[in-house]
């Protein structure tokens, strides 16, 4: 683990990945789904949540486990906009926050929670986890090479999940 | 014990249950579902757990059926076993986590201990009980009865009645087509469980499992979006897939003869793959089956089958539904690993994934529409859900297997025919 040092740089580098984050989340929320797929790496990545934690992905069932065609493809079906599980979109707003970063090279791992909150029709609902991004350089941003979102509440029965979390 | 008054105002199940209309109040009434709690799940035959869940000695699974807490479990003898999830002293649930492995049952109340097969045998302070206090008579309770096929365990809560074999009749068939998908006749479900929960009553899902008739409607979405993933299949109301009742309640969409008539490729069933993909499971099948045999079975692929009243053998996927309340259920699934056909299994996983589950590309859509199906059936008009699609076309076997086409509501209707027997006994 390499350890941040106060420095004006290393302080700038931390506040672009925290952006990063919210950017991700705002397009999330707001279902821009295409301009979300471009913030992933072009290739070998992972969109993961598993369905406990520790879960062997392997071995075990995930409620999702994307390889990069498998994102593109939910996408895809979002974007038909005949995706009953999200028409009507679900309203959502989520907070990202307890933020930790470590560069490691070439890749950078962040962990950080969230808290989420999905209205749809007349159903409010809380969602809340621990996000895990592996995220690579590219130009002055990053892209998502492997992003893990393990719900407070994966082992109790969960509502649908056909927005992007 | 159901009052006098209750008896007085028994529910008149063939009104509201007819041959090609149901009445709504079937998926809103309190006072009919806590009667199906009682008359299906309590002492009925219903499905808990797979014995591959827990293959050694002291796994356990926590599983609900009907309304009632049960622990699934293996024994140092090796038996499985089903208990009420209850102390039998001052009734505290005794395991509280979905699976596990305990040597012994402890109670976290008072600290009694029970043996894998049921024994009592800690009593602290034992001293104190009366002299007529036996530890034979203060055991876990097991359920009334509990038998098996093919690995799958079932139960009944009541000591009489019809047999397992006896309530699942045809239904082992499809069983055993699951089954015979692998080299040994084995299945495994070692990979956990999605659990989804569903704003609709159990029997939407019951019917929706084995409905030919909404896929181009409610998976329009994945059908555009992703056609290979979709398994296509001719969906035309001229496919020669079947709608089958198999009677007791136990239906299916016979895919199986879908596939056949596509010609004789292997594996149209896992969404195509290259044969030349999974040689030791070729090569395993042909060896256990002989090649025309093993050949037949890697072509027309697995059941999509509802067995009453909730277990679903949904192609590589199993099924389970639990119900929680009129309007609502959850929905239990995990991949079906066959014996002897890793290359295949791990393949079966991430299709799993894919399709099923609250974020299953299409499951979460079947999910929006039983949540829609709700919440206009609370509505009190029309009174009644039609059910009469294909009525005057099925054809009825020698054995009493009833087939329609693949868009024909005849599964319903063999569901809900059995339904109406066992809730006007």
């Amino acid at each position: 683990m390499t350890t941040m040092t106060a420095t004006l740089t290393s302080s700038d580098f931390a506040e672009a990945v925290r952006q990063f984050l919210f950017h991700e989340a705002k397009l999330q929320d707001e279902h821009r789904y295409d301009e979300w797929e471009t913030l992933w790496a072009a290739e070998d990545t992972l969109y993961w949540v598993p369905i406990r934690e520790d879960a062997d992905p392997m071995r075990e069932v995930s409620y999702i486990y994307d390889n990069r065609a498998r994102l593109s493809s939910r996408v895809r079906q979002l974007n038909t906009g005949l995706r009953h599980a999200q028409a009507p979109q679900s309203k959502l707003r989520r907070l990202i926050s307890n933020i930790e970063i470590r560069d490691e090279g070439g890749e950078i791992a962040v962990e950080s929670n969230f808290i989420l909150i999905e209205s749809r029709r007349v159903h409010m609902t809380l969602w809340g986890g621990r996000t895990k991004h592996r995220l690579v350089r590219e130009g002055d941003s990053f892209r998502i090479k492997a992003k893990t979102v393990l719900l407070v509440n994966s082992e109790e029965p969960i509502g649908n999940l056909a927005f992007l979390v | 014990m159901a009052s006098a008054a209750q008896q007085h105002e028994a529910i008149d199940y063939r009104h509201l249950v007819q041959d090609g209309r149901l009445h709504g109040s079937l998926y809103t009434s309190d006072a009919i579902y806590a009667d199906e709690m009682e008359k299906i799940y309590h002492r009925g035959w219903a499905f808990v757990a797979h014995d591959s869940e827990i293959p050694n000695p002291g796994d356990f699974v926590t599983r609900k059926v009907g309304t009632q807490s049960l622990i699934a479990l293996r024994d140092k003898g090796g038996e499985c076993r089903v208990f009420y999830n209850r102390c039998p002293h001052r009734a505290s649930a005794l395991c509280h986590t979905a699976s596990g492995n305990k040597p012994r049952i402890s109670c976290p109340y008072h600290g009694w201990t029970f043996a894998l097969d049921g024994r009592l045998i800690g009593v602290p302070d034992e001293e104190a009980y009366p002299a007529a206090f036996n530890r034979a008579d203060a055991g876990l309770q097991p359920v009334a009865r509990m038998d098996s096929y093919g690995g799958f365990l079932f139960l009944n809560l009541v000591p009489n009645g019809i047999s397992l074999k006896d309530h699942l009749g045809h239904a082992t068939d499809l069983i055993d087509g699951l089954l015979g998908l692998s080299p040994t006749g084995k299945i495994r479900l070692p990979a956990g469980w999605m659990k989804h929960k569903l704003r609709s009553n159990w029997k939407m899902v019951v019917e929706n499992q084995v409905d030919g008739y909404h896929a181009h409607m409610v998976h329009g979405s994945l059908i555009k979006a992703n056609r290979t993933f979709a398994t296509v299949r001719d969906r035309k109301p001229t496919s020669p897939t079947r709608v089958v009742d198999y009677g007791k309640g136990h239906t299916d969409i016979d895919h199986p003869s879908d596939y056949r008539a596509a010609g004789d490729r292997l594996f149209r069933w896992t969404g195509g793959i290259d044969p030349d993909r999974l040689p030791n499971y070729v090569n395993a099948m042909t060896e256990a089956y002989g090649a025309e045999d093993g050949r037949r079975r890697l072509i027309e692929g697995p059941p999509h089958s509802m067995l009453f009243p909730n277990l679903s053998l949904a192609e590589m996927n199993i099924m389970v539904i639990e119900p929680e309340s009129p309007s609502s259920s959850v929905q239990y699934t995990t991949p079906v690993f066959l014996d002897g056909a890793d290359e295949l299994n791990a393949r079966t996983l991430r299709r799993c994934e894919g399709a099923m589950g609250p974020a299953g590309f299409l499951i979460a859509d079947d999910a929006e529409i039983g949540e829609l199906t709700q919440m206009g059936v609370a509505n009190l008009e029309p009174e009644w859900v039609i059910l009469s699609r294909g009525m005057e076309t099925e054809e009825i076997r020698e054995n009493g297997v009833r087939t329609a086409g693949l868009m024909d509501e005849t599964s319903q209707r063999g569901f809900w025919r059995h339904y109406r027997e066992v809730m006007s006994a």
